[in-house]
């Protein structure tokens, strides 16, 4: 069991390394010069140059991605082209934001969302089943953007209730983003809920099939005892890295949806850096949302582990 | 007195593509207290639809089309939810076929006991069952026990709320036949002692020949043929009846049994293998590694053209493992084996073509051996062009029909998909696709394990004909000591990887040396009620070897391997 | 022969079907007539390739044309859906939008489910250091969001067709890879597979013989899942501006650009969004119900 668990976590960090290396390779190595692409075709060459000599560019890339990569564990990803600032304190500020939304969102998204799977799939084939799975299948269907826009004309514009943009930059208290976090986090949880509805609906369609079930049925329990004791644990097993793919994929929907609603998060700098071509900023976006992936996945790792016996027990004696 | 379980003209249906299909029809019977009643029948018959009845169970999808099961006076399918659950585990209980599936993965084993009610502890149940230190066990996962081991906790939880009547649906298929006797003895000595009423659902005639006071043949959802145990095996009077008695293979066939239509039994004579046949595969301490563990430990045998040499073990006892290395698909870690036109140690893929199309694999699972995707004569053609036995397409097409009705099929069949065929007709396609090859040897893995009896037979004797007409050498595994008997010249007994007996088929049977092989014979079940066990009570035993090293010669290529009495005598007196 | 049953019937088929190519028409065919989702998804999806194949005909207007005069009017007989806030025609843009929205997703989808299931098989056959080697490489890929990792490729090389394309290609790869992997994993062990490789096949023959013909359905569920997700991502990308160029009729960036005159002519935003929606719901309603009708497990795989 404790293999299992050192042999995840050397494999995540393995990841994790490879993921710096394609984020290094994808900003700075990919064809063309780095200081043009930063400055645009316009730039003087003695602009150009200088931002050369500024970044290190004459060295060699291997040397530049250690340079980073040792900087980064230190917390330092270098400064910011635009505002000069250290990226680290930037990103900070920006992250927790973000994490607010994300907080809200994986709360609702996630019980909202299980409850429904659950139900659809113990009623499969019923109204409520096909009711569930078409809003699902539609909320699968539309992207971030038009939920938000959606919202913003119901809910900022008709029923005047939430902000429609955030008016604060990104060093605003919590207290001050509080109302503006509603919105872009039901337009995410709303995405989000859809895939997790539908894979604990499958889940638990296979699992009230299996012969497990039908057997403690026929053991003469009740139903609730059935499916809470006999049904719930496998099938929630495989919900749960549905549940981490998503928790991953919200670092990317958070993007778009805060440029909706110019929330100060992680998303939005991101757009800003992405637009003023401020490379070290990107790099250090890309690496923080690898590392939420990266995370997550570990943590659904090591809980189906915990949730399941056959790997928690392997290594005992028969 | 009515019966406690009554069936009267019980009719289901399954709602397939649109239409309903009916898998029960008109089945009436009577199950008194304290008896045991058998269904049997072949696959499709609707035996296990009709035992799930009892528990007022139908599967997803089916629908009770008429007739009513009474069960203590009350009809299952009327009675409210609540009191539905106090029949099933209170009265009526049931014991599934796959223990491993049918316990709950994520839940001990003693909570999944004892929450199937009753007053008696966990523990004493699991003693009941026979299982070894109750308390340490009843706190492991079912993936944790073995497969026996899992069965007999099925039973213990059966058994918690101490019904009146036991559904046992088929319970020991897919055991070892050892295990499997343990189990039927284990329900026999729990029915007598609770005298509890079960109704026994097998396709196994054995099995309902050891158990059950009366019978119930069925075939695609009718009743064919009630009698009670005695009569019905030795007086069956209906012709299916008659057809499925003669079909099982026994232990004391001399020859392989050919079953007419009116279900007469004839047993053909022996192929006579001309002893100065030449050797067409032979092996030499042939060792077979699965990572660290060794699989197949140093066997040695020879295989002569039109000789049929049967492997016989238990699951694990790494008969196909043996099977796998001789077709290529497995390296050896040691030993030689050596066809006549060159090396087999080598795998398939580094064997030249002439060598690898004379050593042809049949497998135990014709459902999974053809591709789905393809049509049947696709899947022969195949070998046709790659060994290039047949020199263009339209020549390869020719054979191919050919080939189809060589193992005894219509040649139309050969434009079908696997799904379109029935399991034995897909069985022997898949020889058909080994004859492909022209082969001289034939590996047979298993293949009739997953057929029907009656389908067996026809396999058997399809084999049977081919190696006469063919002079091929046939290595047949099995773990069925029954249907080794009447087929094969010469029997390996393998346990453990290692080969503990080996001989004359008619040697090693009537005069059984290892101690190994009287159990398997001990528990091979014969479809006759009476029948007596063939060997008398099995000692403990030790393996061991002097200097004459490890084999007994017991003449004409008999010999055992060494072995004394266990150390430890349980009874005073035996030496 | 001693039969018992004489002839046992063969399966409830319809008629000896050829098994090759005729076959597997009249399968997709019993298919189609089985799951109403699929043909209803499909139609939707038709209609959309037909109206952005046809757009010049339906529609008298010039998608990009300015003409201030005309700004944000609001549903008319000239104008059926209204102008936007350049005077531009909402129906004519919507129509032309389909064409962007359905050519590079197309494109991109066939790509990357093409690479993703040749690598992905591969991997399943291969095994080994390889198969490794690749989980390793295609995990970190995965780890980074798609559009963010777009939006990397954007910034360093623009926002051409064919830098989008290949991009958004590359970034579906890994995932095409895992499920095709997975599918190919549950095939390779099957006796078939062994029977093929007991005789000696070459890989290439195991793949293209054996394995490719059983994953068929998965490869089809898979691309039309895959394409509703790339139709989305697209989407994104043109309304965070990284997409298409802005005289470029397209959905995701006429919401963008009349977002905020939603209050004045809502149609501006409301047509692309539902042009959109009924788009991506269409893919998904023919990718849930062919992978129902084939038994393949979308939902799983797809996650």
């Amino acid at each position: 069991m404790l293999s299992f668990i050192a042999r995840r976590t050397i494999s995540a960090l393995g990841t994790l390394l490879l993921a710096s290396v394609l984020v290094f390779l994808a900003v700075q190595a990919l064809p063309g010069d780095v200081a043009t692409k930063i400055l645009g075709k316009d730039a003087t060459p003695d602009a150009v140059a200088g931002l050369r000599e500024q970044m290190g560019l004459d060295r060699p890339a291997w040397e530049r991605y250690l340079d980073w990569v040792e900087s980064a564990l230190h917390g330092d990803f270098g400064t910011s082209l635009v505002s000069g600032k250290p990226v680290a304190t930037e990103a900070a500020a920006h992250l927790g934001n973000s994490a607010l939304i994300a907080l809200v969102t994986v709360l609702f998204a996630v019980t909202g969302a299980l409850v429904l799977g659950v139900l659809a799939g113990l009623y499969r084939d019923r109204w409520a089943d096909h009711l569930i799975s078409t809003v699902s299948l539609v909320g699968m269907s539309i992207p971030e953007f038009v939920v938000a826009t959606v919202l913003v004309l119901c809910f900022s514009i008709a029923l005047p209730w939430f902000p429609a943009v955030v008016l604060y930059g990104p060093d605003a208290s919590v207290g001050q983003l509080l109302p503006a976090v509603w919105l872009p986090a039901l337009a995410l949880a709303t995405v989000m809920a859809a895939y997790i509805v539908r894979m604990a609906r499958t889940s638990v369609i296979d699992v009230m099939a299996s012969e497990y079930v039908t057997t403690a049925r026929l053991k003469g329990l009740s139903t609730w005892r059935v499916v809470t004791r006999h049904a719930l644990p496998g099938a929630l097993l495989p919900t749960l890295h549905v549940i981490a793919l998503n928790v991953a994929w919200l670092v990317g929907g958070v993007a778009v949806v805060e440029n909706v609603f110019n929330y100060p998060g992680i998303g939005k700098l991101l757009l800003t850096s992405v637009q003023n071509r401020d490379l070290p900023v990107i790099q250090a976006v890309a690496l923080i949302s690898a590392v939420v992936y990266v995370v997550c996945n570990l943590a659904a790792d090591l809980g189906s582990m915990a949730l399941n016996p056959k790997l928690r027990t392997r290594g005992r004696t028969r | 007195m009515t019966a406690l379980v009554s069936v009267s003209s019980l009719s289901v249906s399954y709602r397939s593509g649109g239409q309903d299909v009916p898998v029960v029809r008109e089945v009436s019977f009577e199950l008194p207290e304290g008896r045991t009643l058998a269904l049997v029948g072949e696959s499709g018959s609707g035996k296990s639809t009709v035992a799930a009845t009892l528990l007022g169970h139908l599967r997803h999808g089916s629908r009770l089309d008429g007739g009513e099961v009474r069960v203590d006076g009350h009809d299952v399918f009327a009675l409210s939810p609540g009191r539905l659950r106090r029949l099933r585990g209170g009265t009526v209980a049931m014991v599934a076929q796959n223990a491993g599936h049918s316990l709950t993965p994520s839940m001990r084993v003693g909570r999944q006991i004892a929450e199937a009610g009753g007053g008696v502890p966990v523990l004493d149940l699991l003693e009941q069952v026979r299982l070894p230190r109750p308390a340490e066990l009843a706190r492991r996962y079912p993936h944790e026990l073995s497969g026996g081991q899992q069965q007999r906790v099925s039973i213990a939880m059966a058994l918690a709320a101490r019904p009146r009547v036991l559904v046992l649906d088929e319970p020991t298929t897919g055991l070892d036949v050892v295990t499997q006797r343990g189990i039927l003895d284990l329900v026999a000595d729990l029915r007598d002692e609770l005298g509890l009423a079960a109704l026994l659902v097998s396709h196994d005639l054995g099995v309902v020949a050891r158990m059950a006071d009366e019978v119930s043949v069925l075939r695609l959802g009718r009743t064919v043929e009630s009698a009670p145990t005695r009569k019905l095996f030795s007086r069956p009077e209906h012709a299916y009846t008659k057809r499925l008695l003669a079909s099982v293979p026994r232990l004391a066939d001399d020859g392989l049994a050919l079953v007419g239509e009116a279900g007469e039994r004839e047993i053909r004579a022996r192929a006579v293998v001309p002893p100065q046949a030449p050797v067409a595969v032979s092996a030499d301490d042939v060792t077979v590694d699965h990572g660290s563990v060794r699989a197949v430990h140093g066997v040695s045998f020879e295989l002569r053209c039109g000789e049929i040499v049967a492997l016989v073990g238990e699951s694990g006892s790494g008969k196909s493992t043996l099977a796998w290395a001789l077709a290529g698909l497995r390296a050896p870690s040691g030993g030689t084996m050596t066809h006549q036109s060159g090396d087999l140690t080598r795998l398939a893929r580094k064997r030249p073509p002439g060598l690898r199309r004379r050593v042809q694999l049949v497998f135990q699972n014709a459902d999974t051996s053809l591709n789905p995707r393809r049509s049947v004569g696709d899947a022969i053609r195949r070998p046709l062009r790659l060994f290039g036995t047949a020199p263009n397409r339209e020549a390869a097409t020719a054979r191919a029909r050919e080939l189809v009705r060589d193992v005894q099929l219509d040649p139309a069949l050969a434009d079908r998909l696997p799904a379109q065929l029935s399991g034995g007709q897909r069985q022997r396609i898949g020889i058909a696709r080994a004859l492909a090859g022209e082969p001289d040897v034939l590996i047979a893995d298993e293949i009739t394990t997953a057929l029907d009896v009656s389908v067996q037979a026809e396999v058997l004797r399809l084999l049977d004909d081919l190696r006469r007409e063919r002079q091929l050498a046939c290595l047949f595994i099995s773990h069925d000591l029954a249907v080794v008997r009447g087929l094969a010249d010469r029997v390996l007994v393998l346990r453990h990887g290692v080969v503990v007996e080996e001989g004359p088929t008619q040697a090693v049977f009537t005069d059984p040396g290892h101690p190994y092989t009287r159990e398997l014979m001990a528990a091979a079940l014969e479809p006759d009620p009476d029948a007596r066990p063939p060997v008398d009570d099995v000692p403990d035993w030790e393996e061991t070897a002097d200097a004459d090293g490890v084999w007994t010669d017991h003449g004409h290529g008999h010999r055992v391997r060494r072995w004394r009495p266990a150390s430890t005598p349980l009874v005073e007196g035996v030496p | 022969m001693t039969a018992l049953d004489p002839a046992p019937t063969p399966a409830p088929a319809t008629a000896p079907a050829p098994a090759s190519a005729g076959g597997r028409t009249i399968r997709t065919w019993r298919t189609l007539r089985s799951s109403r989702t699929a043909v209803i998804g499909l139609a939707v999806v038709g209609v959309h390739v037909l109206l952005a194949l046809l757009a010049p005909l339906l529609t008298p207007h010039d998608p990009v044309a300015n003409s201030p005069s005309h700004a944000l009017l609001g549903p008319g007989p000239e104008h059926w859906a209204g102008t936007d806030q350049y005077g531009r025609d909402v129906l004519a843009r919507v129509l032309y939008g389909g064409r962007y929205a359905l050519g590079v997703s197309a494109v991109s989808t066939v790509l990357g489910v093409a690479l993703g299931t040749v690598i992905g098989c591969a991997a399943a056959l291969r095994g080994g250091w390889f198969d490794d080697i690749l989980s390793r490489v295609l995990d970190a890929v995965l780890s980074i969001p798609a559009i963010l990792a777009l939006l990397v490729v954007v910034t360093v090389l623009g926002t051409g067709y064919p830098v989008i394309i290949c991009a958004v290609a590359v970034v579906f790869v890994p995932q095409v890879v895992r499920v095709v992997r997975g599918a190919a994993l549950a095939v390779v062990p099957a006796d078939y597979v062994t029977a093929a490789r007991a005789r000696g096949e070459s890989t290439w023959a195991i793949l293209r013989r054996e394995v490719l013909p059983n994953i068929v359905d998965v490869v089809c569920v898979e691309f039309a899942m895959r394409a509703s997700w790339v139709v989305l991502l697209i989407s994104s990308l043109s309304f965070l501006g990284f997409g298409a160029a802005p005289p470029t009729p397209d959905w995701g960036l006429m919401v963008a650009e009349n977002r905020t005159a939603i209050t004045v002519v809502p149609m501006a935003s409301l047509a692309p969004i539902i042009a959109l929606a009924t788009l991506v719901v269409g893919i998904n309603l023919a990718s849930d119900g062919l992978s129902k009708a084939w038994g393949v497990d979308r939902i799983r795989e797809g996650s």
